[in-house]
């Protein structure tokens, strides 16, 4: 091969292509430059602008929640919690997954669970996600060292709720919590991540608790970690405080007592008694001076990303169960036959419905026969001719079966004006209490037992069971068989007989304020004034008979409850009950006693203790009783051995 | 053999002597001063660019990657004079020796290399790691010129055709391996520009162009249809991004997205380099390396973007004049590969921040922050000028 190289026209063609191809290269290179950064130009820098600055959600203090006097019931403290930015993340899975792993492990979360979170949100990667609230300097001293080592983990500023009694009032009180699906959808306002009210008060109130978040811009790299100081854009307003009616003095009696009830039902024998709940109430105002429920929890719990096994008795039916569902705030959601404490009300509508006189004589008897069937009085021990009051003292059922069967007795057209009066004295229905999800309790009626006893519910036995028959006036009459209430409506009743007959509306929150510092009075923002308390028209004279009959019941020898309350310096009056439950297939006894005082002048507190199969009513309700009366009036009673009574 | 005019080798065969420092002159006459202007001009404005991309790449010290980079282009510079001196017809001869060569290292990666990012593309060499696969796109091109220059009259037939295809293949396959996709592409492009410039047949170049197809076909389509992934998912992810970009905006095409933003936001005279947000917070990824065009773009805007084309076509251009007038079918033949293999970085790099080309790991010839890149860059040119002086058509001094 000795022929020189020549350029062929064949390369210098092919020379040429190439030189084309340069040459389109470039200017498909230019024309997409062009169109990038001058015809898109302000577009993308407008983007890039926003690329790196990053809106930040401030939360807003939440108000904190006062007792009466001021005393603090639940503030904020100051926290530390851990963010998620689910953008900033580290992309690689396996690098991901490592870094989450060390994560969960510092600050003691499940992993499983941080996967999860974030796996909900990876539609929004760019509102950061709390995986814990409240974490301790160690956790925060490693996750601040390590910085590098957890790309898109950011500790943040939060509040935490405090709980300075920690227990106290605990279902009042509630719970907060992230917001759910439903809650964000339900309120504009609310965001991704925001804590609102779950229960109670936290719950009822959370409007004027939680504050208005505000937000603040902060500039980013594309790790996630801030350059500068964030730039405030709107400021939060923290929450109001609220005032409540409640006294944490009364409350902690209500609780101890409630807890001595249940020692002393025990004690008695009564080996099932595990749970109660209590009342205070002002019967002029319808203030609600304590509200007890017992067993209780630590509202602590629930603060910051909160233990779930520590959860289970809330949010598992089985262990709630077992744990005898300690968030169910019994005063207000409890269903209980009233019992014997029901009387007072059957004696107010036999005198308004003209079947008895106050002073006319009933016989006492042991037992009362009435359409072959047999009702025994609670004790055999008397067989005597009574007028009411003192029917109401002894607590005799034989005297108040005689009325049931009465009002079983009237004519159609009469209607059921037991019911009826039931109905007016506030039972049936809820109170109207500002706080909580009431229980309205049931009032049976002719009509209730034919709309609820179906042939779809009961196969076998409705069609006996739709009619109203002698015996369901009987029972009703005693407070028993199918009636309901809670202790929230017995309160209620009792403040009725103690104000002369109105009816208050229960409330737990008076005012919302504005904080001051430097210990300056806080400025009162809104009252929430109840409805004033409605007259129910009650003959004054019946209503004078039932509380001769709650006085003697406390005073006289023969009292249910005088062998308590006999001896108090301040006088009390009020009625036990021993009302019959069916709890897990067997009959227990529901302790109950309600009563007011003082009865010398204007009566300025109504307690109603119930005692879970506590037994009789003198026995662990009314010694419970005693101790809140003990702690109002700052004197102690002489209160030696339960009685046994109805 | 072909007997070259213009040659060293061929003016000692022919007995004409000269002297040392005549020869010295004639060379530094016939190197072509305007390739070597642009050269510099994009070494330095290169340099100028990379320091305001990475001032705020390393805190209290606004300047370490310059300084790097600077001392990467003065070792690349010597590399150059060298092989400005070497005469290409050395490489023909051993160019057998040096596709051994070329085979050998890019075996040695997966031996000794390093593993970076998942992929083994460093080889540590004690004081520094070095990339065999940027020195190897040159010698690829070199050993594959002296196959097809020996076999010149026989370009036209398909058995040297599938001769030179089976030899680019080894090295191909084991870039790709490493893996190092962008790179494969590089080496493919340069064989293909490589048979175009020896003299392949049209049919065969067609049907070379058509198996390429086929194969991007194959690797992105058909076998991951069949469940065999050739390429790793996030290869192919990135392969593809570039036609549907909004389609992940939070993985695979961040990079893209971001990409784009910056170019997009540098607008006309760029965002300066304190005002580039885009490059100095990071959002940008790997700005300095194979984003390095979109974040000069951000801080330079169109104008310094356009700058630094024009560069790139300068020197493309002047690679394009080297072909016809190369002395001899080999130095035509690598001259072509050598113009294609850069340009196809070029387009492939520059396109790839602006969402016009595939995602792949190629970095801007002369720009990015890399040594391995930089000082292969400037010894290929350097080849080219070696070529340019030996060259025909130009007139030699009586």
């Amino acid at each position: 091969m000795t022929e020189p190289y020549r350029l062929t026209p064949q390369l210098a063609l092919r020379v040429a292509i190439l030189g084309g191809i340069v040459l389109a290269t470039f200017a498909v290179l230019f024309l997409r430059l062009w169109a990038l950064q001058i015809l898109s130009g302000t577009q993308y820098l407008r983007t890039a602008q926003n690329n790196q600055l990053r809106a930040l959600r401030l939360q807003a203090a939440r108000g904190a929640i006062l007792d009466r006097n001021g005393r603090v019931l639940v503030r904020n403290t100051a926290g530390l919690s851990v963010q998620i930015w689910p953008a900033d993340l580290p992309k690689d899975r396996a690098v991901r997954a490592r870094m989450l792993r060390r994560l969960a492990f510092v600050i003691k979360v499940p992993y499983a669970r941080l996967q999860r979170e974030i796996a909900a949100r990876s539609d929004d990667p760019l509102t950061p996600l709390t995986v814990k609230r409240g974490i301790h300097d160690d956790q925060l001293y490693h996750l601040e060292e390590k910085k590098e080592a957890f790309p898109g983990v950011v500790v943040a500023q939060s509040y935490l709720r405090e709980y300075p009694y920690r227990a106290l009032a605990a279902q009042l009180v509630g719970h907060v919590g992230e917001a759910s699906q439903e809650e964000l959808d339900g309120n504009p306002e609310l965001r991704l991540g925001d804590e609102v009210g779950k229960a109670g008060i936290e719950s009822a109130y959370d409007g004027f608790l939680r504050g208005e978040a505000g937000s603040a811009r902060l500039r980013v790299d594309s790790l996630g970690r801030p350059r500068g100081e964030p730039e405030l854009s709107d400021i939060p307003v923290g929450g109001r405080a609220l005032r409540l009616t409640i006294d944490v003095r009364l409350q902690r009696a209500a609780e101890q007592a409630l807890r001595y009830g249940i020692r002393l039902a025990k004690g008695n024998e009564a080996w099932n008694a595990n749970g109660g709940a209590l009342v205070a109430l002002d019967p002029r105002d319808g203030a609600v001076l304590a509200l007890a429920s017992n067993p209780t929890y630590k509202p602590s719990l629930f603060v910051g990303k909160p233990d779930l096994e520590k959860l289970a008795p809330f949010l598992d039916e089985g262990r709630a169960a077992k744990e005898n569902f300690p968030s169910l705030n019994r005063a207000i959601e409890g269903r209980y036959p009233p019992g014997s404490t029901f009387k007072p009300v059957t004696a107010l509508a036999a005198m308004e419905e003209h079947l008895v006189s106050p002073y006319a004589s009933l016989d006492c008897t042991p037992s009362y026969e009435s359409h072959g069937q047999t009702f025994d009085n609670w004790t055999p021990n008397y067989d005597q001719p009574m007028s009411l009051p003192t029917a109401l003292a002894t607590s005799c059922d034989t005297y108040f079966y005689q009325l049931g069967e009465a009002f079983y007795d009237l004519p159609p057209e009469r209607g059921q004006p037991l019911q009826l009066w039931a109905g007016r004295l506030g039972f049936g229905k809820t109170t109207g209490l500002d706080v909580g999800a009431e229980a309205p309790g049931l009032l049976p009626t002719i009509d209730w037992r034919r709309r609820y006893f179906t042939r779809e519910r009961y196969p076998r036995t409705w069609e006996q069971e739709r009619l109203w028959k002698p015996g369901d006036s009987i029972q009703l009459a005693i407070g028993q068989k199918d009636i309901q209430v809670t202790p929230l409506q017995m309160a209620r009743f009792y403040a009725l007989v103690a104000n002369g007959g109105k009816l208050v509306t229960p409330h737990v929150v008076d005012r919302a304020e504005q904080p001051m510092r430097n210990g300056r009075r806080p400025i009162v923002l809104q009252r929430f004034t109840p409805p004033a308390p409605q007259p129910v028209d009650v003959d004054p004279g019946a209503l004078a008979a039932v509380r001769e009959g709650l006085l003697l019941a406390t005073h006289a020898g023969f009292g249910t409850s005088s062998g308590v309350f006999g001896s108090f310096p301040v006088s009390i009056a009020g009625k036990t009950g021993t009302a019959e439950k069916a709890v897990n297939g067997r009959l227990e006894d529901q302790s109950w006693w309600c009563g007011y005082g003082p009865t010398d002048r204007t009566a300025e507190i109504v307690v109603c203790a119930l005692i879970e199969n506590g037994g009789h009513g003198g026995s662990a309700a009314a010694p419970a009783a005693l101790k809140v009366f003990e702690q109002y009036f700052g004197r102690r009673g002489t209160f030696v051995a339960p009685t046994e009574t109805d | 053999m072909l007997d070259y005019a213009g040659t060293g080798a061929a003016a000692r065969r022919t007995g004409i002597r000269r002297s040392r420092s005549e020869e010295a002159t004639s060379l530094v006459r016939q190197i072509d001063w305007v390739l070597m202007g642009a050269v510099a001009a994009l070494v330095a404005y290169g340099l100028w660019a990379i320091a305001g991309i990475t001032r705020e790449d390393v805190d209290g010290d606004p300047s370490y990657f310059v300084v790097r980079q600077g001392v990467f282009a003065a070792l690349g510079t010597a590399g150059m004079l060298v092989a400005v001196l070497v005469d290409p017809s050395l490489y023909r001869r051993f160019s057998r020796a040096i596709y051994v060569c070329t085979v050998g290292i890019m075996g040695l990666v997966f031996v000794a290399g390093s593993v970076t990012r998942g992929s083994r593309r460093w080889l540590d060499v004690g004081f520094t790691q070095f990339q065999p696969s940027e020195f190897g796109k040159l010698l690829f091109v070199l050993a594959l010129a002296g196959f097809l220059a020996d076999r010149r009259r026989r370009t036209g037939e398909t058995a040297t055709i599938l001769r030179a295809v089976g030899l680019a293949l080894v090295p191909i396959v084991l870039v790709f391996l490493q893996p190092d996709f962008g790179t494969a592409l590089v080496y493919a492009a340069a064989l293909g520009a490589v048979l175009f410039v020896a003299g392949a047949r049209w049919l065969h170049v067609a049907a070379l162009a058509a198996l390429a197809a086929l194969a991007a076909l194959a690797l992105l389509w058909l076998l991951p249809a069949f469940g065999i992934e050739v390429l790793k998912p996030y290869q192919s992810a990135r392969l593809t991004a570039f036609t549907a970009p909004d389609s992940d905006p939070s993985d695979t095409t961040y990079n893209l997205n971001q990409s784009k933003l910056a170019v997009g936001a540098g607008g006309l005279r760029g965002r300066g380099v304190e005002g580039s947000t885009q490059t100095n917070l990071g959002l940008l990824p790997e700005h300095r390396t194979d984003f390095a065009f979109a974040s000069l773009a951000e801080q330079r805007g169109f104008v310094g973007a356009s700058i630094l084309l024009c560069l790139y076509l300068l020197v493309l251009w002047r690679g394009v004049r080297i072909i016809p007038t190369a002395g001899d079918a080999f130095s035509a033949i690598a001259a072509g590969g050598i113009v294609v293999a850069l340009l196809f970085q070029v387009f492939v790099n520059v396109g790839m921040t602006m969402g016009i080309a595939p995602i792949t790991g190629i970095p801007l010839p002369f720009v990015s922050v890399g040594g391995s890149s930089m000082i292969a860059n400037l010894v290929t040119i350097g080849v080219l000028q070696a070529i340019q002086i030996r060259s025909r058509g130009v007139p030699r001094r009586p």
